[in-house]
């Protein structure tokens, strides 16, 4: 099916105005649309002329659309960047073709492109046309037989007459930032609260950047039950934020945007030496576990950190325990499990973390001689996959911990299921270092407490 | 002179025209025209199925023709939901003696989108809207 084929875009000389006199067209040589600098410079203009002046008509509200390709990585990679190459030039073709000829269609580099919307009558009109390049680019492409799929994100902000460029663009930017992590494929109009959360998202960053310095990170700590002995076996540390106007701040507030950062290498570093520091107030049988994330890996000190962390405060290395989680393993997994055995080799313990939701893979469980595996609190109420991992713990020689264990009831169970430890808001949240003692202190009780509910 | 080898494309879409079934086939009629006119210059043949629902095509030509005819498909509004069923080397033209066939509703009743892009039988469906073609084709020439 085939037909009405809009003229081509007009040539960009002629588009050129005469008024400004700029001597040159600066155009993308492989799209023949504008380039960034001619978007930058039309943008500005279009700002300038728009600008009230008396005795004309209210200036009209001009809109641009910022656009990311979603995959096109992908088609460089597989089919080669002269494929890429041909399919940019696709993009800016169908891309005009969506496009009044008055309106400015530029590629800004890589898979990154702009379109200047003049004299549009508001946010529906704009719509149409936004959903329009959507369904336009992520249609397939035939490229030297092979047939390539991408996706387009776009990003819409207006401006009146007499804005700044640079505020306009920063703005669209935010909204295709916003159509990317909305899943992609769409288009999303800025809105203030986009404006807000950068602003929130700045400052938390300012805040966190400086939360080490001025001491405002703590550990909790939450304790752990052999379920054998039914006797307490030894908590894991948790890190918290405490800002002095903020409050304490949950871990998944702070750890994404920490690693991002790159601040979770020295967090880390603070979080072992005071994890093992504290420990050394426990009586001996207890073990302390904590986390290692996947950029402690990266910096390949390591094992250097938990040997100083151990050597400081002499901490028998047998009481500490490690938890990674299978994206250690995952991320150049060779230097990883280097590591992993050269702490082992140290008489750390080490387990495998939030089992169960991942790839969960019996490749990772084998690539490891893990000591325990700790099953995902999402399974507590699973007693086929506590069972099947219990077993397969068992079997390997590995301990099995379930996290999130919140009743009695549940306790019972996954004790019958073979787990050897649990974790969970029954037998204690996670509490200050403060409030360890009085928890021990108590711990025998409730646990006695609990067999006791257990058994009605 | 020696020819440029020869590829065969196949592609349904969904149909986008909302009109009435008159005003959908006259609208079709101007795409074929259209079609034929640039397949002549462009040296495609082919055949065009328009059902209820999908269109579904067959263009054959030098593989850079027949990607330049599918690049100015791809950015038609009047359907959406290409899929390609296949885009193959083919030994001959199946339909050259048409700058492009046409297999309207009425002998493509059976013809439904959903039932060509069911998931993992592209090649299946690829035969199936070559054979309802060449068969439609037949008859139409036969009566």
């Amino acid at each position: 099916m085939e037909g009405s084929l809009r003229p081509s875009a007009r040539r960009s000389e002629e588009r050129r105005c005469e008024a400004c006199a700029r001597p040159l067209w600066r155009g993308d040589t492989l799209t023949e649309l504008a380039d960034r600098a001619e978007f930058r410079a039309r943008l500005e203009e279009a700002l300038a002329f728009g600008r009230p002046a008396p005795l004309q008509p209210a200036p009209q509200e001009l809109a641009v659309l910022l656009i990311d390709l979603d995959r096109f990585k992908g088609v460089n990679d597989n089919l080669g960047h002269a494929a890429g190459d041909a399919l940019l030039r696709h993009v800016g073709v169908r891309l005009r073709s969506a496009l009044r000829d008055a309106d400015l269609a530029a590629r800004l580099g890589g898979d990154e492109f702009a379109v200047l919307l003049e004299g549009l009558a508001g946010q529906e009109a704009v719509s149409r046309i936004a959903a329009r390049l959507v369904d336009l680019l992520g249609r397939p492409y035939l490229i030297d037989g092979c047939i390539a799929h991408v996706g387009a994100s776009i990003g819409i902000a207006f401006a009146r007459p007499g804005s700044e460029a640079e505020l306009v663009l920063r703005r669209a930017d935010l909204a295709l930032y916003k159509a990317k992590s909305d899943g992609r494929g769409r288009f999303h109009f800025f809105e203030q609260e986009l404006e807000e959360a950068a602003e929130a998202r700045r400052a938390l960053e300012f805040d966190l950047r400086a939360a080490l310095a001025l001491g405002q990170f703590e550990l909790f700590y939450q304790p752990q039950v052999d379920l054998a002995e039914n006797c307490l076996a030894g908590f894991e540390a948790l890190i918290r934020w405490r800002h002095p106007q903020r409050g304490l701040v949950p871990p998944d507030r702070f750890v994404p945007l920490a690693e991002e950062l790159g601040l979770m290498d020295e967090i880390g570093e603070w979080v072992l030496r005071e994890a093992c520091t504290e420990a050394m107030r426990w009586p001996d049988a207890l073990t302390v576990a904590v986390n290692v994330a996947v950029p402690q890996f990266a910096s390949g000190t390591l094992v250097k950190k938990v040997a100083t962390a151990l050597s400081v405060s002499g901490l028998p290395s047998s009481r500490l325990e490690l938890e990674v989680t299978e994206s250690v393993l995952l991320s150049e997994s060779r230097s990883a499990i280097g590591q992993l055995a050269a702490l082992k080799a140290l008489g750390v313990q080490v387990s495998l973390d939030d089992f169960g939701t991942g790839y969960s893979s019996f490749t990772q469980l084998r690539s490891f001689p893990f000591d325990r595996v700790k099953i995902d609190r999402a399974f507590a109420d699973d007693p086929a996959v506590v069972r099947a991992i219990a077993a397969l713990g068992t079997n390997l020689g590995m301990r099995t911990t379930v996290e999130g264990v919140e009743t009695a009831e549940q306790m019972e169970r996954v004790r019958g299921e073979g787990c050897t430890e649990a974790q969970g808001f029954l037998l204690s949240r996670p509490v200050p270092a403060t409030e360890v003692a009085e928890l021990i202190a108590r711990l025998g009780e409730r646990l006695a407490g609990i067999e006791e509910e257990a058994r009605k | 002179m020696r020819k440029a080898p020869l590829c065969r494309l196949v592609y349904v879409s969904r149909s986008a025209l909302s009109g009435s079934a008159a005003e959908n086939e006259r609208e079709v009629m101007q795409i074929l025209n259209a079609s034929r006119r640039n397949n002549t210059r462009d040296g495609i043949t082919g055949a065009l199925l328009f059902s209820e629902d999908c269109f579904a095509q067959v263009l054959e030509g030098s593989r850079a023709a027949v990607e330049k005819v599918f690049e100015r498909i791809q950015i038609d509004e009047r359907h959406r939901g290409t899929v390609v069923l296949a885009c193959d080397p083919a030994p001959a033209r199946e339909f050259g003696e048409w700058a492009m066939a046409y297999v309207g509703r009425e002998a493509a009743r059976e013809a439904h989108y959903a039932q060509f892009t069911r998931e993992n039988r592209a090649a299946i469906a690829s035969q199936e809207v070559l054979g309802l073609l060449r068969g439609a084709i037949a008859r139409t020439s036969a009566a």
